[in-house]
């Protein structure tokens, strides 16, 4: 287990990271946005873990993501019920089509 | 009725009466009408009731009511009456009353103008009855108002441009009168005291009679010029006067009826009421403009009345001609090395100034109903295109042949005797000014025969709607008889009114006269070599 | 006559006097105001108005004999010299009313009565009663509803108007009231008061066809004319009350409200002491003026002892002025020159109203006023008076000559003998001077109201050249008329004489008295001998004209036939009066200076006059002759005036009685001189030229100057003020504003643009946040390096 180091999760974390962002950026489906999200989010989460391993973060970091999986599952509740209702306006789901915040 | 409480009474019925007009339905105009009759004549049996009241032997103020009103800036409430404003305000109820009488001819919005009416009536009264000077302007402001829509309103053709040359006029006047005000607040205020806007406490000081509080003489001069152009403007006295013929052309025939009556009083009381008394030294280092401005007046009045062809014109211009004398009388202080010289007839020069302001008031009023009367008839005022009134209408014709010769001075009429007492008591102050002053008579004579010539005699009427001459109503001649009642009771017994206000006139000569004119003595020679 | 017997007197005559004085007045308010709601066609004005005068009459006689009874008649007795009974009081004063008071200064209603005030108040009421009742015929055409005025030509013929019957007797009333007002009065303002009034009812009564355009400017003339001289007299009345403080003529001693007894002082007892001689101060090296004392009042006159006397002094001159303008006065009053030309205009009037107003009574108060005012006048002032009368009576009896209307001769006639009277006053001869106005009074009005009759009888036709031989249709007139006209001429039958009294009315009595006077003062001031020269010249000039009148109209063949058919002699109620003032025209002066009427006035006479006065005024020169002085000149003097009016009486018969001599052919040889007569000496024209235009310039650049001057003035101001605004706007508009807007602008626009990055695409979100972190954190490695 010694190859493991915090450099390892960060890594991980990294690309989680940019993954979620690069769905974001690209998914025109909602959910697909959705999901976007909750993989930065984890990458987020690993981050936390991580630091509160190899760091004197100690547990504050672990509590912090557990608050974050909490808020997230919130989020993710409020948001499917955004997509509802888009979808309830707009027969779709493409967040391309909803731009009615156009200035 | 308490006598404290005779004077509010007598300046704010009038304003009562406004109020209940303000409340009526605009259409009921008899009732409206009567409203208005009612208010002036109970104003003026109040001002009869203040006669009764008054005892014409003290000099000093009566009745008077002293209330605080503001009293940061020591600002009171603070009524009196004395000789010089009692027969002033029995003017004002008489003429008020009268004028209302020949509002009949008023036919347009009746209840604003008579809502005004009445409201002017409380500024005039007030402004002759306060003695707190602060209450005086606001009292004087209160007049200016409602003259302005009266005139603007209900008056002739160009009646916007006199209401606004009467305004601005005496705009300028007022904001001159209120410098001077604010001079002698501050002036008067010392390390324990705050100024103080009491015109009997403002005229000690400026006679000197307070201990360790004077008004300096520059003081005295600077405040005497712009109170004095303040009151001259409202006199008028040349070159102060174009506003008057204007007005008055314009200016419906009850108000024209004020405007001569009482308004132009407003200016000679201004100057016996504030000027003289509060600025001697000014008074006195002035006198002789004064006295120049007041023979220029009579003259120029009488030579520009000479000229008009409009009837009311031509009157308005003999006004600016009769109130010359008032000054003329007021200014006759002769001073001789410091030392008054021959103060009886100063006394006299103010009593007959005083008298002839009365005189005017009713003589001047008349003529102008008079005028009023036939151009509610023909609606022109062209005194060419008169003639043959006497004939046509014999009592209207009559009556305003005697009012006629009122204002011509001639004996056993009012204006006989207050002419001839300033220009008697002058000739002791300049005998050149008194020379010059006297030689009124003829002009006066001149253009007033001349009128009378054109307007009343001759066989036939040549102006146009000859067929809406109708004899003088019953309403019209009763006001002619009353003018011209007074104009004989006040010409064959001037003692009534020099009664009334003897004491008081000599009283302030007195006062003017023991004040210290050392410093001025050296003025005056250098001005009058 | 003791201290109560003189008060009782006194209030006795006052009440008398004041009955009569106010009667007329009642009367005037009763007529004017009963008689313009009561019927046009009754004549109970004219009866009221004759029973006030007539009243008066009775009132004043009575005065008069009761003042005689209380005096015992003493002012007939014969003495040398009236000024030896100083110790009496002459007169009786009082005040009626207090006009007005401050400090010592006083001017009250008085009264003043002594002999000349009651001979005043009898002629005044007797011929005024006798014009009144020739009144009620004269005027009896205006008892109509419709007046024809046939002078007033309309667009429709004659003026048509009602009849004023009662007006006319309303003014009469008034004026009478205000002549005896004047009569009375007792300080010299009052005077100047009832001067005034006198003047406004002759400008009613001048004025009284108002229709008639001469009729209404003569009375203005008439009027302002009059202004003229009380613009003197007040000058006058300036000086005496700040010099003297006081109007009352005399002193006298009132009780105050303590019960001491007051002096008020008097003018007269300022000036004069006892003798009636003045005190002057000649100049010197304190004084570049020659002063006059006046005496302090308590301390001096005939109430007190003579004896210490304080006072103060005046400058001579001022009083010279004085006495000039107070005869300024006199002057407008009774038309001298230059102020005559307003008289002959007021012909206008009716013509009882020449006769009371324009004759008798008013004009001559100008007169009266320089006798009761005598003692006030310095030597100057009085040379003067006698000048100014002289160049009167010899100019208007000039023109008299040639005035063919039968009014205005008469009219120029009664100027004339003002002047005499004048005269006769300026050269010290005061009773004489007031002994004419009284016979003239009443020979004028006769031959007025002979005028009067012949007008009305001739249907108003007053041209001579269309009258002649009247005399046949209206014979009590023309006796009449001449009973005045020899009167007036001073006609007499000389040296014949019956019981010591000589064969003359009164005309001839008064007038050589003036000349008699006027005689002795040019033999004792020999530079001034014009002052006797011109007044026998104009006796004969006098005689000329008054025959030449008498010839003209009643005398010889009709030379207009349709005037004279219908001509005819008037009612009674007209001749009877004509009757009555004959008789006193001739016969009041009787026994001339001897007689009754002469030695009243003598009573009042002021206590220099007797005495003469010598090497007085301020150049030393002046003597004024005394009553001896003149009594020695008197039958000479009486001889030269009675050759002189003879030989005018005779020319006057060549001409025009016997027709002898041609006037046309006169007229012709001297057609010049006959046009500056008829033009009465040019004197209208040069007043128009020289007053009444300027005037009315100046009163045209007074009013250009107000309009353009005084008002432009103003209207640059506003029009300043108004531009000054404008410019205020536009820099509000343009610079303030444009500073506001510009910062809103410039907000607006930066937002507008930022619009454009909010597209709403969550996508496009999502890149910006990206972009912007990755941003942030190249800046931050940037900076934090």
């Amino acid at each position: 287990m010694e190859g493991v180091g915090l450099t390892e999760y960060l890594v991980v974390a990294g690309i989680l990271f940019v993954s979620g962002v690069v769905c974001m950026a690209t998914k025109r489906n909602a959910i697909g946005v959705l999901m976007g999200v909750e993989l930065v989010l984890n990458g987020a989460n690993v981050n936390f873990v991580a630091f509160s391993r190899y760091t004197k973060l100690g547990l504050d970091g672990q509590v912090i993501s557990l608050f974050v999986i909490v808020l997230a599952a919130a989020e993710a509740a409020v948001a499917l019920a955004i997509a509802l209702n888009f979808y309830n306006n707009h027969l779709t789901i493409d967040v391309d089509r909803g731009d009615e915040l156009k200035g | 009725m308490s006598n404290e409480f005779l004077l509010s009474a007598i300046i704010f019925l009038p304003t009562v009466g406004a109020l209940v007009l303000s409340i009526m339905d605009g259409g009921a105009e008899k009732a409206l009408r009567k409203i208005g009759y009612f208010t002036t004549a109970a104003t003026f049996a109040l001002t009869l009731v203040l006669l009764a009241e008054f005892d014409s032997s003290v000099s000093g103020m009566q009745m008077e009511v002293k209330a605080e009103w503001i009293k940061n800036w020591n600002v009171n409430y603070q009524l009196g009456v004395d000789g010089i404003s009692l027969t002033l305000v029995l003017l004002t109820g008489l003429v008020c009353f009268l004028a209302m009488l020949a509002s009949d001819s008023i036919k347009k919005d009746i209840k604003g103008y008579l809502i005004l009416f009445l409201l002017l009536e409380t500024g005039m009264l007030g402004v002759f009855l306060s003695l707190d000077f602060f209450l005086f302007y606001v009292f004087w402001e209160v007049m200016l108002l409602p003259m302005y829509f009266l005139i603007g309103i209900w008056g002739g053709p160009r009646r916007e441009y006199a209401a606004m040359k009467f305004f601005l006029y005496t705009l300028v006047g007022s904001v001159l009168m209120l410098i001077a005000l604010l001079m002698f607040y501050f002036g008067s205020a010392t390390t324990t005291s705050p100024g103080s806007f009491d015109l009997l406490h403002l005229a000690r000081i400026g006679q000197g009679k307070v201990p360790g509080l004077v008004f300096s003489e520059t003081l005295q001069m600077t405040a005497f010029v712009l109170l004095f152009i303040g009151f001259a403007i409202k006199v008028p006295v040349v070159p102060f006067h174009t506003w008057l013929p204007d007005a008055h052309v314009e200016a419906p025939t009850p108000i024209s009826m004020i405007l001569a009556g009482v308004l132009l009083k407003m200016g000679g009381y201004g100057i016996l009421r504030i000027a003289f008394p509060i600025c001697p030294q000014g008074a006195q280092w002035a006198s002789y403009v004064l006295v120049f401005l007041g023979v220029l007046s009579i003259i120029y009045g009488a030579f520009a009345a000479m000229a008009q062809t409009d009837f009311k014109r031509l009157v308005a211009y003999s006004s600016v001609s009769h109130m010359g004398y008032v000054l003329l009388g007021i200014a006759v202080w002769k001073l001789s090395e410091g030392k008054t010289v021959g103060a009886e007839y100063w006394k006299m020069g103010m009593n007959g100034a005083m008298f002839q302001m009365l005189a005017h008031g009713i003589s001047s009023a008349g003529m102008f109903f008079m005028v009023g009367v036939i151009y509610d008839r023909v609606h022109h005022r062209d005194v060419n295109k008169f003639g043959g009134l006497m004939g046509l209408m014999p009592l209207y014709g009559g009556l305003a042949v005697g009012i006629f010769f009122a204002g011509l001075g001639l004996p056993g009429l009012c204006g006989f005797i207050g002419e001839v007492f300033t220009v008697l008591s002058a000739w002791n102050y300049h005998p050149i000014m008194a020379i010059i002053s006297a030689s009124g008579v003829i002009l006066t004579a001149g253009y007033i025969l001349w009128t009378i010539q054109r307007v009343f005699l001759g066989p036939e009427y040549k102006g146009p709607h000859p067929e809406a001459i109708t004899p003088i109503l019953p309403r019209e001649a009763f006001i002619g008889f009353v003018l011209l009642g007074f104009a004989i009771l006040l010409g064959v017994y001037p003692e009534s009114m020099f009664g009334l206000m003897r004491e008081s006139i000599n009283q302030l000569v007195n006062d003017l006269v023991k004040v210290d004119m050392s410093s001025l003595a050296g003025v005056n020679t250098l001005l009058k070599r | 006559m003791d201290p109560q017997t003189y008060q009782s007197t006194g209030e006795m005559l006052r009440n008398l006097l004041t009955l009569a004085w106010l009667l007329p007045l009642a009367g005037f308010v009763l007529e004017v105001f009963a008689g313009y709601w009561s019927h046009r066609l009754s004549r109970a004005a004219a009866y009221s108005a004759v029973f006030c005068i007539a009243a008066g009459f009775v009132c004043s006689f009575a005065a008069l004999m009761y003042w005689g009874h209380q005096t015992h008649w003493s002012a007939l007795e014969s003495h040398a010299s009236p000024a030896d009974h100083h110790d009496v009081l002459k007169y009786f004063s009082g005040t009626y009313y207090t006009l007005a008071e401050f400090g010592k200064l006083r001017i009250a209603i008085d009264y003043h009565i002594d002999s000349l005030t009651l001979v005043m108040f009898t002629m005044v009421t007797l011929i005024a009663t006798m014009i009144h009742i020739f009144a009620i015929g004269y005027m009896s055409d205006e008892l109509t509803e419709h007046y024809e005025d046939h002078q007033v030509h309309t667009a429709h013929g004659h003026f048509h108007r009602p009849g004023r019957f009662y007006m006319f007797f309303a003014y009469l009333s008034l004026f009478s009231f205000s002549m005896l007002g004047l009569v009375l009065a007792g300080n010299v303002f009052q005077v100047f008061v009832f001067w005034e009034l006198v003047g406004v009812c002759s400008y009613f009564l001048i004025g009284f066809y108002f229709e008639r355009k001469s009729a209404s400017t003569a009375a203005n003339k008439a009027f302002i004319m009059n202004r003229v001289g009380d613009f003197g007299f007040l000058i006058g009345l300036m000086i005496l009350w700040t010099w003297f403080g006081t109007f009352q003529f005399n002193e006298r001693v009132e009780s105050d409200a303590n019960g001491r007894d007051v002096v008020m002082p008097g003018l007269f007892d300022m000036l004069r002491d006892d003798h009636g001689n003045v005190t002057v101060l000649p100049a010197n090296d304190h004084d570049s003026y020659a002063r006059v004392f006046l005496a302090d009042p308590g301390h001096s006159g005939a109430l007190k002892h003579e004896g210490h006397k304080e006072g103060k002094t005046m400058p001579y001159f001022l009083l010279v002025v004085a006495g000039l303008g107070i005869f300024a006065g006199c002057v407008g009053k009774s038309a001298q020159f230059p102020l005559q030309t307003w008289l002959p205009d007021a012909m206008e009037g009716p013509t009882p109203v020449s006769a009371l107003v324009h004759s008798a009574t008013m004009v001559a108060a100008g007169v009266y006023l320089a006798g009761r005012f005598y003692p006030m006048f310095l030597p100057e002032v009085l040379l003067t008076i006698a000048y100014v009368g002289c160049i009167t009576l010899f100019m208007a009896a000039t023109i008299a000559v040639v005035a063919t209307d039968i009014k205005r001769v008469l009219a120029y006639s009664t100027i004339s003998q003002l002047g005499y009277m004048m005269l006769g006053i300026g050269v010290g001869g005061w009773t004489a001077g007031l002994f004419h106005l009284i016979t003239h009074a009443f020979f004028k009005s006769l031959m007025f109201l002979c005028s009067g009759s012949v007008i009305h009888g001739c249907h108003h036709e007053q041209e001579m050249p269309k009258m002649g031989g009247l005399i046949r249709k209206m014979p009590i007139t023309a006796y009449t008329m001449l009973v005045g006209v020899i009167a007036i001429c001073g006609l007499a039958i000389p040296g014949i004489s019956i019981f010591g009294i000589k064969i003359a009315f009164s005309g001839y009595h008064s007038k050589d008295a003036i000349i008699a006077t006027a005689m002795t003062f040019s033999q004792l001031n020999g530079s001034h001998f014009l002052l006797f020269v011109v007044p026998l010249l104009g006796a004969g000039i006098t005689a000329f004209y008054m025959f030449r009148l008498w010839f003209y109209t009643f005398i010889g063949q009709p030379r207009d036939h349709h005037v004279y058919d219908h001509a005819h002699e008037s009612p009674v109620v007209m001749w009877a009066p004509l009757i009555v003032l004959s008789f006193f025209a001739a016969f009041v002066a009787f026994k001339g200076e001897a007689g009754s009427l002469f030695k009243l006035l003598l009573d009042t006479e002021p206590a220099s006059v007797a005495h003469g006065l010598h090497d007085v005024g301020l150049a030393g020169d002046l003597n004024f002759p005394s009553h001896v002085g003149i009594e020695e000149n008197h039958k000479a003097a009486g001889l030269y005036a009675l050759l002189v009016a003879v030989m005018g009486t005779t020319l006057a018969y060549l001409f025009y009685g016997a027709r002898v001599l041609n006037p046309a052919e006169v007229k012709r040889q001297f057609a010049g001189v006959h046009n500056f007569l008829v033009e009465k000496w040019q004197f209208d024209i040069l007043y128009d030229a020289a007053f009444v235009r300027p005037v009315h310039v100046i009163a045209k650049w007074f009013v250009a100057f107000d309009r353009n001057v005084l008002d432009g003035f103003l209207h640059a101001t506003a029009r300043t003020a108004v531009s000054i605004a404008t410019l205020d706007r536009r820099f509000d508009e343009t610079v303030v504003d444009g500073l506001v807007n510009l910062v809103g602008n410039v907000t607006y626009d930066a937002g507008r643009s930022l619009r454009y990055v909010q597209t709403g695409r969550l996508r496009q979100y999502v890149m910006f946040i990206v972009l912007g972190v990755v941003g942030i954190w190249i800046v931050m490695r940037l900076f934090a390096a």
